[in-house]
């Protein structure tokens, strides 16, 4: 890795005086006849922040970069330049072309880095086939972080999967091992824990989330799993939905540093892997390691959080029985919440066919409605999508 | 009043079943339908895709149709996704394309290995993958067949954006489509980007002249050291720390220009060429 010192040099040169800055080497006939643009304004160094990643031992920036939506390689090589020192790929992102503009990209860089991957592949067998894709692919000879990709509970890892884990860090192919997780982190962290044979957890976490998310991850650290973060920017299951308020929300200047900067101030969380597809990005996410979260933004998340208000619950419990029809309102929207909130669909019907009593009655049946929630929440509406939804 | 009612429902019902006839398992022999179809819009393609979906939403995606099946102890889902229109189809097409394995013609493009294809075709994607008891299986003609029968029943150009065309012979990937960031700059909003030996050079539109020359005005500041040239309407080049020699030019709406040329002066000779492609 560079020196302190001369990351801080070039930092200065390349956020002062543009993205592109000019090579050392460039022609001096050019610079010459650009004069003024040469001149750099004052310099503004960007300052990293380190965690432990858990019993890995390993100190990584806390902002980290998902490169799974990253086309172009020269964010990844400025990023790694800039001091930036965790980057995520998998081996399913574009059927593998990820890795390889990955593995390009960071070229000479590669043992400055912490490099994780992922296999979505279903038995040892093609487990390990994938690692050793993922190998040549990202052109390395080894993975610092190798996770079982996109499970959402205990039954999703059988003991082959753990074995191939285990052989691979046998045959120095990787040095740690963990799981990426979307949805049941409630449930898969603490069977992950017990196990004792994961290093790592990469779990989706962000300020949406309810303090059941805290709880789990809080549990993780505690025992020594390395906690890595996704979908930081409440982005994924809520952005880029048509109409969505919170992606409009989300979209202003501002919205995503402080999403970000929420998590990272989190002790439990080591790193962050924002997705970033230009410079500017990049720019943007590093302030989460130099600015601290304040009230501003604490403004700017509760606000967006008061515009999801009408659409999630917070199961206080104040409508029990109060529809006439008897349908546990709280429950419903509940299991709404799962499928829309956190992105749990299968979760989400799973809970409401188990609702007996949310079978009885439609919501369209009625003409008004009798339960009118103290928070906000557009009951009537939310119910009738549930329905919808699940039934 | 009647009868319209009847027509229209008639005529729904028809336009629904063709619009679905693409998803069936007898495409191929002993294949058989293992439970029923399903669709995903961008609202909960993360049910589905997990993470993964974000890779479709930001080519700009509608939705999703799938179906399973099964043969003995293999199973094969079929994915076809709707997209905004066939720059998103075609983009996400060559973003999950091997560029090591041969392309095959299918559609505006497509590829079909042992156990999977993929293809484009108007504003469609198709992804057909199979999940073998004996991963080592190659099911290629399978794979062929699942993806020809689609295709036949998918409407669409088969022509891949005409942008393409304008980008000089000889490429050594396919053109890739980047929905976001073109050259990782966020002016460039959505463009083309091909791979030469030497250097390469991108593509962008933008709505009107006007826009693209506040554009480029906007890309010079990234670039201290530019100086102008003549290329096209505006143009100027530059040396840069990751893009090596530069050159980006206006032609009309249109911002092109070639990166990664070991010095500035060769990317403006290769960005006059790209330029006089350009209608």
């Amino acid at each position: 890795m560079p020196s302190k010192t001369s990351r801080r040099s070039f930092l200065s040169a390349s956020i002062s005086a543009g993205l592109f800055a000019p090579l050392a080497s460039a022609s001096p006939a050019i610079s010459a006849l650009n004069p003024a643009e040469d001149a750099a304004p004052s310099a503004s160094a960007v300052k990293l922040s380190y965690k432990t990643l858990g019993r890995t031992g390993l100190k990584v920036t806390t902002v980290g970069f998902g490169c799974m939506i990253t086309s172009d390689p020269s964010v990844i090589e400025r990023a790694a330049d800039l001091g930036i020192n965790y980057f995520d790929t998998a081996r399913g992102y574009q059927h593998g072309n990820n890795e390889r503009m990955v593995g390009a990209a960071l070229g000479v860089r590669r043992k400055q880095v912490v490099l994780s991957t992922k296999t979505h592949a279903p038995d040892k067998a093609g487990m390990m086939q994938h690692l050793d894709e993922s190998l040549k692919e990202l052109n390395t000879d080894y993975i610092d972080i190798w996770y079982l990709h996109g499970r959402s509970g205990p039954p999703d890892i059988p003991d082959e999967h753990i074995e191939a884990q285990q052989l691979a860090k046998q045959q120095g192919k990787v040095r740690f091992v963990g799981v990426s997780t979307h949805s049941g982190q409630p449930q898969l962290i603490p069977w992950m824990i017990q196990k004792r044979v994961f290093d790592v957890v990469l779990a989706a976490y962000n300020f949406s989330m309810e303090p059941a998310m805290d709880e789990a991850i809080d549990a993780a650290a505690k025992a020594g799993l390395g906690v890595v973060a996704m979908k930081v920017m409440a982005g994924g299951f809520r952005s880029h939905r048509p109409g969505d308020p919170l992606a409009d929300k989300l979209a202003q200047p501002g919205a995503l540093l402080a999403a970000l900067k929420w998590v990272v101030r989190n002790p439990n969380v080591a790193t962050t892997i924002p997705s970033m597809t230009g410079m500017d990005q990049l720019d943007e996410n590093l302030k989460a390691m130099d600015q601290p979260y304040s009230q501003a933004d604490a403004k700017i998340l509760a606000a967006h959080l008061e515009q999801i208000r009408p659409l999630y619950c917070s199961m206080c419990g104040q409508c029990g029985g109060a529809c006439r029809k008897g349908l546990p309102v709280a429950d419903v929207l509940r299991c709404l919440t799962y499928a829309e909130g956190y992105g749990q669909f299968a979760l989400g019907r799973e809970r409401y066919l188990e609702l007996v009593s949310a079978q009885s009655a439609r919501c369209a049946d009625c003409a008004s409605c009798t339960v009118h929630c103290p928070h906000g929440v557009r009951v009537a509406r939310r119910m009738a999508r549930a329905q919808e939804l699940f039934a | 009043m009647k009868y319209a009612a009847l027509w229209l429902t008639l005529l729904f019902t028809a336009g629904t079943a063709a619009a679905q006839s693409y998803l069936d398992c007898h495409f191929a022999p002993r294949w058989e339908q293992s439970g029923a179809k399903r669709q995903y819009d961008a609202a909960n393609l993360f049910d589905y895709k997990d993470g993964g979906a974000e890779g479709y939403l930001i080519f700009g995606f509608v939705r999703m149709n799938t179906i399973d099946c099964r043969s003995g102890a293999n199973t094969l889902t079929i994915d076809v996704s709707e997209m905004t229109g066939v720059d998103a189809a075609y983009g996400i097409f060559a973003g999950n394309l091997d560029p090591t394995q041969p392309a095959t013609e299918i559609g505006m493009g497509g590829q079909v290995q042992a156990q999977s294809a993929i293809f484009a075709k108007g504003k469609y994607y198709v992804e057909i993958v199979e999940t073998a008891a004996d991963p080592s299986t190659n099911d290629s003609a399978t794979m062929r067949a699942f993806a020809s029968a689609v295709e036949m029943r998918l409407e669409g150009a088969v022509s891949p954006p005409a942008q393409l065309h304008w980008f000089p012979p000889g490429n050594v990937a396919p053109v890739r489509m980047v929905p976001e960031s073109v050259l990782g700059l966020r002016e460039l909003r959505r463009g083309y980007v091909a791979t030469y030996v030497k250097g390469q050079a991108f593509i962008v539109l933008e709505d009107t002249p006007d826009a693209a020359a506040l554009v480029l005005k906007a890309l010079r500041a990234h670039f201290p050291g530019a100086i102008q040239v003549l290329v096209g309407d505006e143009a100027f080049q530059a040396n840069a720390q990751y893009l090596d020699g530069v050159c980006i030019f206006r032609k009309g709406r249109v911002l092109a220009g070639y990166i990664h040329l070991p010095a500035p002066q060769e990317a403006a000779a290769q960005a006059e060429a790209l330029a006089a492609r350009i209608p």
